[in-house]
């Protein structure tokens, strides 16, 4: 089992696999630090798409050298997302990777119905792996970064992605805590009423293999101590592997909380595209987007 | 925020006169216990109301001196909440403590119409904590009482926490007012609220605070993240408080701070005519108790 994000890198690197990312304006320095190392370390080939003087000089400026990528030229950033997507699609790359693009514009063409990675109909949306000293293993939680509300359809795929991510962390049953504000079930919180039906449907075995609970808070989901003084029964008990958030908005500032205050590291990526697509914010550290690359290699070696 | 650590809500309260404090359905060891605590350090002058024996057998078997304290005899919940908060609002007592009772209970109480302690403002949670990794305390509101507050309500709400965080010697508290995004998103209520807030704030009609949002929580706590994305705004990176959207988000951020980042935190109710503490039983000892101080240092002296 996987149980840091070091050693998730590990696992990347001793897998002897290579795998080749395209990186849509791939000229800023945490984007290129991250790949430099990844490059070194002898797990993946990166083919940077960009401005081809740009991304030189910022290489030299932080003494990686240039020779390290694969550089092709692309006159803007909107054409660099394109063409990562597409290189990705046809099998010319195994991961396409946001550089200095906008969000929006990458996640366009990787939405594109004709050319792009998204299967028709499916969910997109966004599981991260983090790391926080308070706890005793990985978290994985979702979404921090796509889907604002979502509906229970798109939180059932929401499930299922990061119950798939666990697994090849090599996390046979992971708990699966579905978070509110209480453990209650209320129509004051209509998210809570889809946790019920989530939780009647596992009953089922509608999702793969995990132990799934909510509504559960933050304190039940992770912390014995509080599920013993509140005496609810949750066979999560204070033990979860995945947290599943009833919204961006309560997802995004509490990733954010564990980065800023809680010592955290994460690594993230897009779920629901048939190849791995690697997007984090142009403000993430280079340490970040190294684990990002690393979560997509480990991801891709699967999904081939 | 002027203030660093909680500690210095210490020294805010020397030297003022000490505070009566009516602890409703005393027979609690969890509320009895950081009360007398506090009232051993000289912050506040404790009443309390319950049954009698329950209280002694609850002191004694924490070693908790009760003497020299008021107990008023009442054995009955509901009764011992409606003594304690008359006692509020005949200026027997300047601050209100929720012991062994139900919140929701209490806040009828504090709600009724005829004794309790309405002053025509939103009650709402208020918190502050201190992060060892922020250069000052931070106040997050509202992340316990209001469900889903519409635009009326958050100005309500920033207006409660903005009176308290004047009293605790912060002149023009910077307010974040917080976002998924730092984009105005029409798919997103909260963005366009904090847009509106913004603007209101600008333009006098909330008055006494520098509000900007929406504000993603990296922009609103770090400069340097701020910097990144190219916002300009008087409060990113040096917030005072933290405006949540809902409950959802603000429940999830206060356990986060708790337990993730180690955050030490003082709550009170704001809104009535006077602080209420209202503490559950997963709040640490330390958390009770300054608490306790946090609504002693903003109640008024009758």
């Amino acid at each position: 089992m996987i149980t840091s994000l070091g050693m998730m890198a590990d696992t990347v690197r001793s897998s002897g696999r290579r795998h080749r990312i395209a990186v849509a304006w791939a000229q800023d320095p945490n984007t290129i630090g991250s790949l430099a190392r990844a490059v070194g370390e002898g797990f993946a080939e990166a083919l940077m798409i960009g401005q081809r003087e740009q991304i030189v000089k910022t290489s030299r400026e932080k003494g990686i050298n240039p020779g390290l990528f694969t550089i092709i030229e692309s006159a803007g950033d909107r054409e660099a997302a394109e063409m990562a997507v597409s290189m990705t699609r046809s099998g010319e790359a195994d991961i396409a990777m946001k550089g200095l693009v906008g969000t929006d514009k990458f996640l366009k063409a990787v939405m594109d119905k004709e050319r792009g990675l998204l299967p028709p109909n499916a969910v997109m949306s966004y599981v991260c792996a983090v790391e926080i000293p308070h706890y005793h293993k990985l978290l994985f939680i979702t979404d921090t970064a796509v889907i604002p509300f979502p509906d229970l359809g798109q939180k059932v795929a929401m499930a299922e992605y990061a119950i798939s991510m666990a697994a090849k962390f090599g996390i046979e049953k992971p708990r699966v805590a579905l978070i509110g504000a209480s453990e209650k079930v209320s129509s004051h919180f209509p998210n809570t009423l889809d946790y019920e039906e989530m939780c009647r449907l596992a009953g089922q075995g509608h999702f793969s293999s995990c132990i799934m609970d909510g509504p559960v808070d933050l304190f039940l989901a992770c912390d014995p101590e509080s599920v013993r003084i509140k005496g609810v029964d949750t066979p999560l008990a204070g033990d979860a592997d995945i947290l599943l958030f009833p919204s961006l908005e309560a997802c995004n500032p509490f990733y954010k909380s564990l980065m800023l205050f809680g010592g955290g590291e994460l690594a993230g990526m897009i779920r629901g595209t048939t190849k791995p697509v690697v997007l984090m914010s142009r403000s993430e550290s280079e340490l970040s987007k190294y684990y990002c690359v690393a979560l997509a290699c480990l991801m891709a070696s699967q999904l081939n | 925020m002027a203030l660093k650590h909680l500690s210095e809500l210490k020294e805010l309260l020397v030297d003022k006169p000490t505070r009566r404090m009516v602890l409703a359905a005393a027979q609690d060891q969890n509320s009895l216990t950081s009360t007398l605590m506090a009232a051993r350090d000289g912050f506040i002058e404790p009443i309390l109301v319950g049954d009698k024996e329950a209280i002694q057998v609850i002191a004694s078997e924490n070693n908790l001196d009760l003497k020299g304290v008021r107990v008023i005899h009442e054995p009955d919940t509901d009764m011992s909440v409606e003594i304690a908060v008359k006692m509020v609002r005949s200026n027997q007592a300047d601050i209100l403590m929720k012991g062994k009772v139900g919140t929701s209970s209490l806040l009828k109480a504090v709600l009724n119409k005829e004794w309790g302690l309405r002053s025509g403002a939103l009650l709402s949670h208020f918190a502050i904590f201190e992060v060892e990794a922020y250069h000052k305390l931070i106040a997050v509101t509202d992340v316990a009482m209001n469900i889903a507050p519409n635009l009326a309500d958050k100005i309500a709400i920033v207006n409660n926490s903005v009176a308290c965080l004047n009293k605790l010697g912060v002149d023009l508290p910077k307010v974040a007012v917080l976002g998924a995004v730092e984009m105005v998103s029409e798919n997103m209520q909260a963005t366009l609220d904090a847009a509106l807030l913004s603007k209101m704030n600008q333009r006098d009609q909330i008055r006494h605070c520098i509000i900007d949002g929406p504000l993603a929580f990296d922009n609103a706590i770090s400069i340097e993240s701020a910097k990144h994305k190219g916002i300009k705004s008087g409060v990113a990176g040096d917030t005072d408080l933290l405006l949540m959207p809902d409950i959802e988000v603000g429940n999830v951020l206060y356990k986060s701070m708790v337990f993730f980042a180690h955050a030490g935190v003082a709550a009170v109710i704001l809104g009535a005519t006077a602080p209420i503490v209202l503490t559950s039983r997963s709040d640490s000892d330390q958390a009770k108790y300054y608490s306790i101080l946090l609504a002693a240092a903003i109640s008024r002296p009758q």
